[in-house]
């Protein structure tokens, strides 16, 4: 793919990127005839950084995050082909949506003396809701809270070498691996908290360690980094200690899970004698359940369902009842659902123009045989354009005089047949 | 044919001769009983050619078909004016005709029972039956009056047997309103009757004594006070999870604001709740899609202050 990507890039012309949408009647032999056709440019990016003072006006507007504060805030939660995009423009831009713009508002208006809200961000596949709630994610982080972030939850309930028996509670299965890689995007995340807030309970792991009252937090998950056997543990405290201390009102905590309704789904670990373990008997899954009731106040809850990842569950179902079920439901019950739905066509247009901006699109017609090579190559691992709502919307918002390839593989003749 | 004959019978005559020959020792009394040859050929040729028409062909237009076929019999081409041809054909041929068609003997005929036929049965039958009472004159009252209905069937079809094992089955229908059962007994007799109940006309297939299912649905058997949520056939709101969280939640909020007064009939009573608990109870009967999402998206923000 690569090779056929250069070929097009050299082969290309440098061309005035904002014309290529609007086009009255495109002719496709001489683009220089097209360079006096001066339509108004659509803009991609706002200047306004700061998400708390995002708003209507910045809807499909792209915005920088900081590559430094993409290191602190996200040292895990990203999408992989979003942080693929990232190292090849070498800046992170998210767009701002109408979901996430809807969140930040109810966000900004919390009130921290009641029990914290629940979120639901819902969708069909590849709509954006990861990336919408990494843009909350950002804004509580720009806002110095807390943030609590599981950036998959489908990742505890599968493929998870080394179950060991807790030492805790006989009945429950730790899962050091995961945790202990948890806790050090945790530390990464939330370095300045972690010597500020104090633990309220004596906690002792062996005959030798024990961690004493009022000693910072960093000393539990220091403790769970070096004594990987106890990260569980260790995981189940700091979850523990922060609810109870987000009440006293000297942090505010965001909770934000991805993928949460792995937590009442189904797991694929078995046990020695090959019966399945059911979520209840996961450590880690049950702590983060207690951490999603709204028993507690001074933060709020947002949450993703995902079927990507998810386990026995149907490729096209989405709603929240079908992906959570009756016990996810019930234990959510009352959330806000939010869906995320495709972009419309000022998000696209927006998006291409991004695109094209960073000369990632060269071509009007480059346009459409990336595309069309994404899409015959199944665009999972061979896809350079982290947008899967982009190739879905495309044939839908060209213009139909732009000749589609209709063969597979794009046809080599089509491009041939674009003019040096 | 006839021409074709009479030299066989010409020839025939001397053999007669010579039997005649033979038998001279016969009495003259034994002479007369037995009939000359010439009489025999004579008898012969009449039988041929005084074949007599078949009976068709003296049967008018209108004449009254039911009593030639009064009851069930056999199909008598003779009889029938009909030209009906029945049998596989051979090649560039036609089927064969109904004389000596034994394809059209072999199937039931239903000659006898033309709808002239019928009529007449029915006159004949008027005399032993009684009105219909004037009371029962729409599907309502007769329903409310007698609520059973009995169905049975009767099949008519062409083929070696005139037996069908279909007609065999007789249904017994009920409508579940007429049986004044309570709540909890109608449940128990869906759940029994299970697919034999049908929800939009509310009627029940059984076939079982009615007054005794009646008295035995309103007892409470031991085995189902281990009905669980699971086996609920719809969502009720009431002792439900959903209830409880928000009860809790609602509290919380109230303790929050300092607000203790307020007791828990009073927070379930509010309009916001109830709202909310309508929302919940389509969401859960109905299941999602975007107009139960959002509405149950509207009660929890108007419930939870956030707006």
């Amino acid at each position: 793919m690569l090779r056929r990507m250069t070929r097009l890039l050299s082969g290309a012309r440098q061309l005035d990127p904002g014309r290529f949408l609007h086009r009255g009647s495109p002719a496709p032999q001489s683009l220089d005839a097209h360079l006096d056709d001066q339509r108004p440019r659509a803009v991609s990016c706002t200047s306004e950084d700061d998400p708390a003072r995002h708003g209507e006006q910045h809807a499909a507007l792209h915005y920088h995050i900081p590559l430094q504060d993409l290191k602190t805030v996200f040292p895990q939660g990203l999408p992989p082909r979003f942080i693929m995009q990232v190292k090849t423009f070498n800046e992170a831009c998210l767009m701002v949506r109408k979901p996430a713009l809807e969140l930040l508002h109810y966000l900004k208006n919390t009130n921290f003396a009641h029990p914290a809200v629940r979120y639901v961000l819902y969708g069909e596949k590849g709509t954006g809701k990861t990336l919408s709630l990494c843009h909350v994610v950002h804004f509580c982080a720009k806002q110095d809270w807390l943030i609590l972030h599981i950036p998959d939850a489908h990742l505890w309930v599968k493929n998870c070498r080394g179950l060991l028996q807790s030492s805790y509670n006989k009945q429950r299965f730790d899962q050091p691996v995961e945790a202990s890689i948890w806790l050090k995007n945790f530390k990464t995340a939330n370095e300045r908290f972690l010597s500020q807030i104090k633990v309220q309970e004596k906690y002792v792991w062996n005959k030798r360690e024990s961690t004493e009252k009022g000693s910072p937090l960093g000393a539990v998950v220091e403790q769970g980094l070096t004594r990987v056997r106890n990260a569980t543990d260790a995981v189940g405290i700091v979850l523990k200690e922060l609810k109870n201390q987000s009440c006293l009102g000297a942090f505010h905590l965001l909770v934000a899970v991805d993928g949460v309704n792995a937590l009442w789904g189904r797991t694929s670990l078995k046990r020695e004698d090959k019966s399945l373990i059911a979520p209840e008997e996961l450590a880690l899954v049950c702590s983060l359940r207690k951490m999603v009731r709204n028993d507690w106040h001074g933060g709020a809850i947002v949450l993703t369902l995902s079927q990507t990842g998810s386990l026995f569950k149907p490729r096209k179902a989405y709603l929240p009842q079908e992906l959570l079920g009756k016990e996810g439901f019930d234990a959510l019950d009352p959330f806000i659902p939010i869906l995320v739905s495709n972009y419309n066509p000022k998000e696209f247009e927006s998006c291409i123009q991004y695109y094209l901006e960073n000369k990632w699109l060269q071509h009007e017609k480059g346009v459409v045989i990336a595309f069309q090579h994404d899409l015959d190559h199944g665009a999972s691992t061979q896809t350079f354009l982290g947008d899967t709502m982009l190739q879905r919307a495309l044939p839908a918002v060209l213009p139909s005089s732009l000749p589609l390839p209709t063969s597979s593989y794009g046809g080599r003749e089509e491009r041939a047949a674009v003019p040096e | 044919m006839a021409a074709a004959t009479l030299p066989a019978g010409l020839v025939l005559q001397p053999g007669a001769r010579t039997l005649r020959a033979f038998c001279t020792s016969v009495t003259p009394a034994a002479r007369s009983a037995i009939p000359s040859p010439r009489e025999c050929q004579s008898r012969r040729l009449r039988a041929l050619r005084e074949a007599l028409p078949p009976r068709t062909e003296k049967m008018t237009v209108d004449q009254d078909w039911p009593s030639v076929y009064p009851v069930a019999a056999p199909f008598k081409p003779s009889a029938v004016p009909l030209p009906i041809r029945m049998g596989y054909p051979v090649k560039r041929g036609v089927p064969m005709a109904k004389e000596g068609n034994l394809e059209l003997l072999k199937i039931p005929n239903f000659l006898h029972l033309t709808p002239v036929a019928i009529k007449k049965h029915c006159e004949a039958l008027k005399d032993f039956c009684t009105e219909w009472p004037a009371a029962l004159d729409s599907d309502e009252k007769c329903e409310k009056h007698f609520p059973i209905e009995i169905d049975t069937a009767d099949y008519v079809s062409a083929g070696p047997s005139i037996r069908n094992p279909k007609a065999r089955v007789v249904t017994l229908r009920v409508k579940l309103s007429s049986l004044n059962l309570d709540d909890h007994a109608k449940k128990k007799l869906i759940k029994l009757v299970g697919e034999r109940y049908c929800k939009t006309t509310d009627v029940q297939q059984i076939g079982h004594c009615i007054s005794e299912l009646t008295f035995s649905f309103q007892k409470t058997e031991e085995w189902e006070k281990d009905k669980t949520e699971a086996d609920m056939e719809e969502y009720i709101w009431e002792n439900s999870s959903s209830e409880k969280n928000i009860l809790q939640t609602l509290l919380q909020m109230k303790a929050a604001e300092k607000n203790l007064e307020i007791n828990e009939e009073e927070l379930l009573g509010t309009k916001e709740v109830e709202d909310y608990k309508k929302s919940v109870v389509s969401l859960k009967n109905k299941g999602d899609n975007e107009n139960t999402l959002s509405q149950y998206k509207e009660s929890v923000k108007k419930l939870l202050n956030l707006m």
